[in-house]
């Protein structure tokens, strides 16, 4: 009797630990889930600045968040496919916001809105953007640029449970 | 129960309760382990992104300091082939009697190029951005290092460009005649770098540029730990703070990506063309990215003189392609 006792108190005592160390280890991979949301998202936003200077993108070295928009136009086409590795986020897109549109029209195009440089085909992917300037030289203006308005949006991986 | 015998109910509970302080004591370590892995690697994920803001960008360069709280080594490895990429992977110091964890996972870094010594270990760790130009903006430079520098006898430009990011690891000496020695650098331990001849040098530098340069150290040789590494413009930073693999190494991944957007460029040009900003450099450039694509840190020197061609060619062109 004493045996059968001790021997229930001892897997009792048992489970317990493995419910406590259960309980730490859920609270950790939570920590390590928010630490990798929370470096994604910091990642995301420095990365804002870091592709719109990046000279595949930018329209001069010497200003900062101003893209080319012939440099666009080349990076929706073929020509992207070599840098599928090299983005450090999982996708990247640019809308003109002005003038204001009611549909989405993909660049290259007519009286396009919307220049897909690169998406990943990641689900769940958290979006963040900024606003830049588009520009590109003309012939008409003595090579100088004439600019748009645009917004340059980034995407991370999120979470499932997020 | 006779004594000096034990019975079952105690065999029993002896056995059963060292396996489970066996198992707490196993399992613990393991967390614990697995624990300072992860931090490991959070720490290497976060170095990727702190250095993030510290790129030049715009900016002639920039100067950044990290600092951890305890002793932290970290490795650099360098893999070529396409972009290829820096892997940043992160140890620390566990125990008070120097023990280190294990690195952590590593990082990949695509579109960085992070000039620094294979392994480096300290608390206080600086990061130096240039952005590289050749003879089009090809990325910014970033250069990781624990160590202090000497630069003895550098001339002027040098000195005051690197004076002027007030790097607090980094120091500028010159030869005082009335004494007889090098004056300005107040570390302890440096690494001694000697622009030209001069005794006591860890790192010598050789400047080779004699025509169409602002100074003659805009190309040259880095002579380290017996090594020499060719080095065109900001690439000398990079080579002076960087083990010779690694800088070959990030050298192929810059070329490549010279040469890639070198392509760009000639894309560009058909469509600048098109709407009239016509452009003579298309033909030049194709060459040039075919050039610059495959080149080694062997060919920087040879290339130079093109690239200033270029880039006198496009300043003078109505529209530019950069």
């Amino acid at each position: 009797m004493k045996i059968m006792q001790m021997a229930f108190m001892i897997v009792a005592v048992m489970f317990f630990f493995v419910l406590v160390g259960l309980f730490f280890l859920g609270i950790w991979v939570g920590d390590i889930q928010g630490g990798a949301a929370s470096l994604q998202r910091d990642k995301a936003i420095s990365s804002l600045r870091v592709i719109a200077d990046m000279p595949e993108l930018n329209y001069d070295s010497s200003e900062s968040m101003t893209l080319d928009e012939d440099k666009l136009r080349i990076m929706t086409g073929d020509f992207s496919a070599a840098y599928e590795v090299f983005w450090p986020v999982a996708s990247v897109k640019v809308y003109l916001v002005y003038p204001a549109f009611d549909e989405v029209k993909k660049c290259p195009g007519f009286n396009c809105n919307y220049y897909e440089i690169y998406d990943s085909g990641q689900s769940n992917v958290k979006e963040y953007s900024s606003y830049v300037s588009i520009c590109k030289n003309m012939k008409e203006l003595g090579g100088e640029p004439r600019c748009e308005i645009g917004k340059l949006v980034v995407g991370v991986k999120i979470h499932e449970e997020q | 129960m006779k004594k000096g015998q034990f019975n079952f109910a105690w065999l029993f509970a002896i056995i059963v309760g060292g396996a489970i302080l066996f198992l707490a004591i196993f399992g613990a370590m393991n967390t614990g382990d697995t624990q300072v892995y992860g931090s490991n690697t959070e720490i290497g994920k976060s170095i990727s992104i702190i250095t993030d803001p510290l790129q030049a960008g715009f900016s002639e360069g920039s100067f950044g300091q990290i600092a951890f709280r305890q002793e932290t080594k970290i490795r650099n490895i360098c893999f070529t082939g396409g972009f290829g990429k820096n892997d940043i992977a992160v140890a620390t110091e566990t125990g008070m009697n120097g023990e280190w964890g294990d690195f952590g996972g590593a990082t990949s870094v695509y579109n960085k190029y992070i000039f620094s010594s294979e392994k480096n270990t300290g608390k206080d760790y600086y990061v130096f951005s240039k952005p590289f130009d050749f003879p089009y903006k090809v990325s910014d430079l970033i250069f990781l290092t624990s160590e202090n520098y000497c630069f003895m006898d550098a001339p002027d430009e040098i000195a005051d460009e690197v004076l002027s990011f007030g790097m607090p690891n980094v120091g500028v000496s010159e030869y005082d005649i009335s004494i007889g020695k090098n004056v300005g650098c107040d570390f302890p331990e440096a690494v001694n770098v000697c622009f030209g001849q001069g005794s006591d040098c860890d790192i010598s530098v050789y400047g080779s540029c004699l025509s169409k340069c602002d100074s003659v150290y805009d190309e040259g040789i880095v002579v380290k730990k017996g090594e020499d590494m060719n080095y065109v413009g900001s690439l000398m930073y990079a080579a002076i703070f960087s083990d010779e693999n690694i800088y070959e190494c990030n050298v192929e991944r810059l070329m490549y990506r010279a040469g890639k957007i070198g392509e760009m460029f000639v894309e560009k040009a058909d469509l600048m063309d098109a709407r009239g900003c016509n452009t003579n450099l298309k033909g030049d450039l194709f060459v040039w990215s075919g050039l610059v694509g495959n080149a080694t840190t062997e060919d920087l020197m040879n290339l130079r003189p093109l690239g200033d061609t270029l880039e006198r060619r496009n300043d003078m062109e109505l529209c530019g392609l950069w």
